[in-house]
């Protein structure tokens, strides 16, 4: 256990992350994470990939505890985060990345759950559409579409956001 | 066909996983459909820019704290488990055999049990497990003592969380971890060997000890951390030492606060 801890906090914890935009709580979660995969690890059958079975575990986890949290401050997490994002650029350059990204940010905090959650799995989990599709337990077409209103959504509320 | 049954396919192109018969067709459409084509460039150049998108980097602490949960499961489950195996066991044999056979087992078993104790040669094998138990003690120690002086700040945070798994922690043990808590240039470490002591307050070495550290630690973080500590363990004695750290004129207005109010509580 302690070696896929070692292996997988760090994926584990960018998606908690990317789902919550609370460090601290996202570190909670994490642990609650791999308390429940070593409570639980019966039901793990050697047939899935592991990486499916934690993701599953980590929505559960998400949905019991989801309510509380969301409804706390999110915006000065990822304000304080995107500050600290720019480094080697010229002044301007900065200026205008560090909109663009602020800008990207807040309008991947207004998406909501469900579309955040697959396009945080398809990027920043680099998971396929498949792998996706048994996680979420829904058809691969139905996350290529979810996918794909995501991108919409997010992508309208980006241009909004940036007018 | 209309463009809404390409929409599948923008997310398979996005992503980079279309079999090249879909991509083919998505490109003929995309040629002759300017609204999809434009659609799918915004979409592909906020797909490219959510690369930048970072994820902080997840605490030491976490660690240090998943291996304390891990050992306390461990610890927990080695208990239900033998039960558990146990029972599990005889409930197969059940079932595969007759009852006599059983009977016969379960005398077999008092039978055995009868010699074993009866014949004594338990106590030699307590001893040998005491022996045991304290060699393993003196292992723990050694590498605690070793890892401490790790260059990798969370070796030295592994280190200390093995201190706290001595049950008995002798002077050389205690010596070092006051030493890391006022010597060690990593403030995660000083904090957890910090937690480490706490456990060990029992000590009136470790006491004294960390009343002392009072006025050596110059991070708001650990002074205030440290106050915790002394209102936990009702130490009036350290009521001096932050008196002492209050004169301080670039004391943190935070910690300031902090410290007059846990003098107040002390008092």
């Amino acid at each position: 256990m302690a070696l896929l801890f070692e292996r997988y906090h760090r994926p584990l914890y960018g998606f908690l992350f990317h789902m919550t935009y609370q460090r601290e709580a996202s570190e909670d979660l994490v642990q609650q994470v791999f308390y429940k995969m070593l409570k639980y690890r019966e039901t793990f059958t050697a047939t899935g990939e592991f990486v499916h079975w934690m993701y599953s575990i980590a929505r559960n986890t998400l949905k019991d505890q989801g309510k509380s949290l969301k409804q706390r401050v999110k915006h000065e997490n990822t304000d304080d985060h995107a500050e600290r994002l720019s480094g080697g650029l010229t002044p301007e350059e900065q200026l205008e990345r560090k909109q663009a990204k602020l800008g990207l940010y807040k309008a991947m905090e207004k998406l909501s759950d469900s579309h955040r959650e697959v396009l945080t799995l398809s990027k920043f989990q680099e998971l396929k559409y498949h792998e996706i599709a048994q996680i979420l337990d829904i058809s691969e077409i139905a996350v290529k579409t979810r996918a794909h209103r995501a991108m919409q959504e997010l992508k309208s509320i980006y241009e909004k956001t940036e007018r | 066909m209309k463009c809404e049954q390409y929409e599948g396919l923008f997310a398979g192109w996005i992503n980079n996983e279309l079999k090249p018969a879909e991509r083919e067709s998505l490109e003929e459409h995309l040629n002759g459909c300017t609204t999809c084509r434009e659609e799918l460039a915004g979409m592909q150049q906020l797909w490219a820019m959510m690369d930048e998108v970072e994820v902080p980097e997840p605490s030491h602490n976490m660690q240090t704290e998943f291996r304390a949960m891990l050992n306390d499961f461990k610890a927990a489950e080695a208990g239900k488990k033998g039960i558990r195996q146990q029972m599990g066991w005889l409930l197969q044999w059940r079932q595969k055999w007759p009852l006599a056979y059983t009977f016969a087992i379960i005398l077999v078993s008092f039978g055995c049990g009868y010699l074993f104790f009866n014949l004594k040669g338990g106590s030699k094998q307590d001893q040998q497990m005491a022996a045991l138990t304290t060699q393993v003690h003196e292992l723990k120690q050694t590498m605690a003592l070793a890892l401490l002086e790790n260059p990798s700040a969370s070796e030295r945070i592994r280190g200390v969380s093995y201190t706290t798994e001595i049950k008995h922690a002798d002077k050389e043990v205690i010596d070092a971890l006051l030493a890391t808590l006022n010597n060690d240039p990593n403030v995660n470490v000083r904090l957890s060997t910090l937690d480490a002591l706490t456990h060990l307050a029992g000590h009136p070495e470790v006491r004294q000890g960390l009343v002392q550290s009072i006025t050596t630690q110059e991070s708001p973080l650990m002074q205030s951390a440290i106050a915790d500590v002394m209102l936990k363990l009702q130490e009036k004695s350290s009521v001096k030492s932050f008196k002492e750290l209050l004169k301080q004129k670039d004391l943190d207005h935070g910690v300031r606060d902090k410290i007059k109010e846990t003098i107040t509580q002390l008092i």
